[in-house]
């Protein structure tokens, strides 16, 4: 790699970019990281304090979940709501995806992709904002409903799980949308013929060759999106119930709130290695390596 | 089981692009037929018409004297091997040649019993376990062939599924898929713009171009009596000499070339009028230096001289300057047959070589009913002979 950038550039240029990555690197990624990390291993104590004799390592910062209950329901509760968001997620973009990389004339397809990408231009509080005026008890869907007589009173669409799923599918579709659809539109259109050609129905052509081929796709999307929804601040704080906590808004309380970063730190800790557990554990499932997760 | 193919006044418009003429033909049970045509004459779209890919925009399609209009593709009795296969690379062997009995609900055993005895049909016995990157061009062509008749089609559609490998495998190929259409009986309908391949493995061939099926005939017949110019120009290498005609019974016409005379040649089409443009066609074999009596003969220089082993190829430039005319000469074409790039030469061919036929192939279309003479040709009678 030097070796390319010397032949390419000259000595001092090459050691010029090395260098600033190194230095962006090290000053932007691993020291903040290992700040945080350094914060989760130690108590929480007063400025003067710090390098005293009670500043010392500990895991009590990590202890604290797993003594408080409802922390750790909260904290599995994270873990499996992403889990359905993501398999929402898959769910509503599969079609999506299968419809603009094999289905559609790429002038469908182009206006698709933009009704798609259009709302992302707006800020992500925002869009989540106007999915609460949607859901609203006396919003617009609820009239609607109402209007066309498919209930008799309005729904409370905001207690419970249902508006962060809803906001969640909705804010993340993107990241499944389009490894799915880089995924599917490799596919050979042959293939897809040939199954059918051989008898398959629809559902047995894509169970048997669209999403054997789409694995890798799939895995990158599911990825993505859990790791988007279990980090997810907003659309938790803006669309959530009372009931529907996510994790990070404890972290965040025990920030900005119980302003004990030392604690915050720890569970964020814990909540980047559920994420990196559940990556390798889809990476495991779907038998894909991390070179073609990168494809 | 019938295994008959019937195309009832089909057509195919594609916005305003005509890509298949009415077409009216039927393929007999068992019968390896083949559709011969330059690439965008509208073969394929036929083929995909057939497989149901494609729904005509008029007219219908028969398999078996069964109408097809509402039957989908998975559930017609054809099965088509792809041009570039299409094998499903994430299964193995035995998983692709299973695939369509896995979609019949055929048990395991039995399925793993009927990929066996097709691997034992493409000579690949023994390799069901292997994935499907780990086969060579041929074998991954014999693959496809098991997948394809393991669901025991009626008709077995073939998409120029030789045009990917090399020519030594392709020759061999041509006698195996030959040897397996005897063995099971399947009608083949086959795609092809090598007419090596028509020639040599069908029954009957359809010579396509623009659309529409200028003949249907054996082999033999295509390329002794073709039927129309596009015929003669296509199938086989053949001299060409456009003029007008200045005589035609239904033995003989004559015409009238400019810068070489008047040239005669066999009727070819029954409808040649005196004084309308023609060609005649005299393939390079019918021409010969040592002429005898009732030749029409012709003088050129020799411009080249190519030895092709078995024969030699001559080019000769005629009398007018410009007509150039590739003459064959067999091994033993005697001792005058031995020119030199630059002589002077007598060619002849007898006029029952040649023949002569409407040039550029105005719409072959029958005076009476407007049809196509394809579709007549179809039923077994024989445009050109008339």
């Amino acid at each position: 790699m030097l070796h390319q950038l010397k032949g390419r550039f000259g000595a001092p240029v090459a050691m010029a970019i090395v260098g600033l990555v190194g230095i962006w690197l090290v000053v932007m990624v691993v020291l903040p990281q290992w700040q945080m990390i350094a914060y989760s291993f130690h108590p929480n104590l007063l400025p003067a304090e710090i390098g005293g004799p009670k500043d010392h390592w500990s895991l009590t910062n990590y202890a604290t979940l797993f003594d408080n209950r409802i922390h750790l329901a909260i904290f599995f509760k994270t873990l499996w709501s992403s889990v359905l968001v993501t398999g929402l997620t898959l769910l509503v973009s599969y079609p999506i995806a299968y419809y603009l990389a094999k289905v559609a004339t790429p002038g469908q397809a182009a206006l698709c992709l933009l009704l798609l990408v259009i709302p992302f231009w707006i800020n992500e509080i925002l869009r989540t904002f106007s999915w609460f005026i949607l859901l609203a008890f006396r919003g617009p869907l609820n009239e609607l409903l109402l209007a066309l007589g498919l209930i008799d009173r309005p729904i409370r669409f905001l207690s419970g799980d249902g508006g962060v799923l809803v906001g969640m599918v909705y804010a993340y579709i993107l990241f499944m949308v389009f490894p799915l659809y880089n995924a599917i539109e490799s596919l050979d259109g042959n293939q897809i013929r040939a199954a059918r050609d051989l008898g398959a129905g629809s559902v047995r052509t894509h169970w048997r060759v669209v999403i054997p081929h789409a694995k890798p796709g799939i895995a990158t999307g599911c990825i993505m999106t859990f790791m988007l929804a279990a980090g997810s601040y907003a659309v938790p704080a803006l669309l959530g119930s009372p009931g529907s906590r996510w994790f990070t808004q404890i972290i965040y309380n025990w920030f900005f709130e119980g302003g004990d970063w030392n604690q915050g730190a720890a569970y964020a800790f814990l909540l980047l290695v559920l994420c990196i557990g559940f990556m390798s554990l889809v990476m495991r499932l779907f038998k894909v390596g991390l070179a073609d997760i990168a494809r | 089981m019938d295994g008959s193919v019937t195309l009832d006044d089909v057509m195919m418009r594609f916005d305003d692009f005509t890509a298949i003429e009415p077409t009216r033909l039927t393929i007999e049970s068992g019968e390896f037929f083949s559709f011969l045509g330059p690439s965008g004459c509208g073969k394929t779209t036929l083929l995909n018409i057939i497989s149901g890919f494609l729904t005509p925009s008029e007219g219908q399609v028969r398999i078996g004297g069964e109408p097809m209009a509402s039957v989908p593709v998975n559930r017609r009795p054809t099965a088509m091997i792809f041009q570039n296969l299409a094998l499903f690379p994430l299964m193995s062997v035995y998983r692709n040649i299973e695939f369509g009995l896995e979609v019949r609900n055929v048990g395991r055993a039995e399925r793993r019993r009927r990929a066996d005895e097709l691997l034992d049909l493409v000579a690949l016995g023994g390799s069901g376990d292997k994935p499907i990157s780990a086969l060579s061009g041929g074998q991954k062509q014999r693959v496809a062939i098991a997948r394809a008749l393991a669901v025991e089609p009626r008709v077995l559609l073939l998409d120029e599924p030789l045009s990917a490998l090399d020519l030594k495998l392709r020759q061999h190929m041509r006698t195996e898929l030959k040897a397996i259409q005897r063995k099971t009986g399947i009608t083949f309908i086959y795609i092809t713009h090598d007419q090596g391949e028509a020639l040599t493995m069908s029954d009957r061939v359809a010579v396509m171009s623009a659309g529409r099926i200028q003949q249907v005939a054996d082999p033999e017949t295509l390329y002794q009596r073709p039927a129309t110019a596009f015929v003669a120009a296509f199938v086989g290498e053949n001299n060409r000499l456009p003029g007008r005609v200045v005589a035609s019974d239904g033995e003989t016409t004559t015409l009238d070339v400019p810068g070489l005379g008047r040239l005669a040649g066999r009727t070819g089409q029954a409808q040649l009028a005196v004084g309308q443009s023609a060609a005649l066609f005299v393939r390079p074999e019918h021409l010969r230096l040592d002429t005898t009596g009732d030749d029409t003969r012709l003088e050129g220089d020799v411009t080249s001289v190519s030895f092709e082993g078995a024969w030699r190829m001559l080019e000769v430039c005629l009398a007018d300057g410009s007509t150039r005319l590739r003459v064959l000469l067999g091994q033993g074409a005697g001792p005058a047959a031995n020119p030199v790039a630059g002589h002077r030469v007598e060619l002849g061919y007898a006029p029952r070589d040649a023949v002569v036929l409407t040039d550029d192939a105005p719409a072959d279309v029958d005076a009476e009913t407007g049809e196509p003479l394809a579709s007549r040709t179809g039923e077994g009678q024989h445009a050109a002979s008339a």
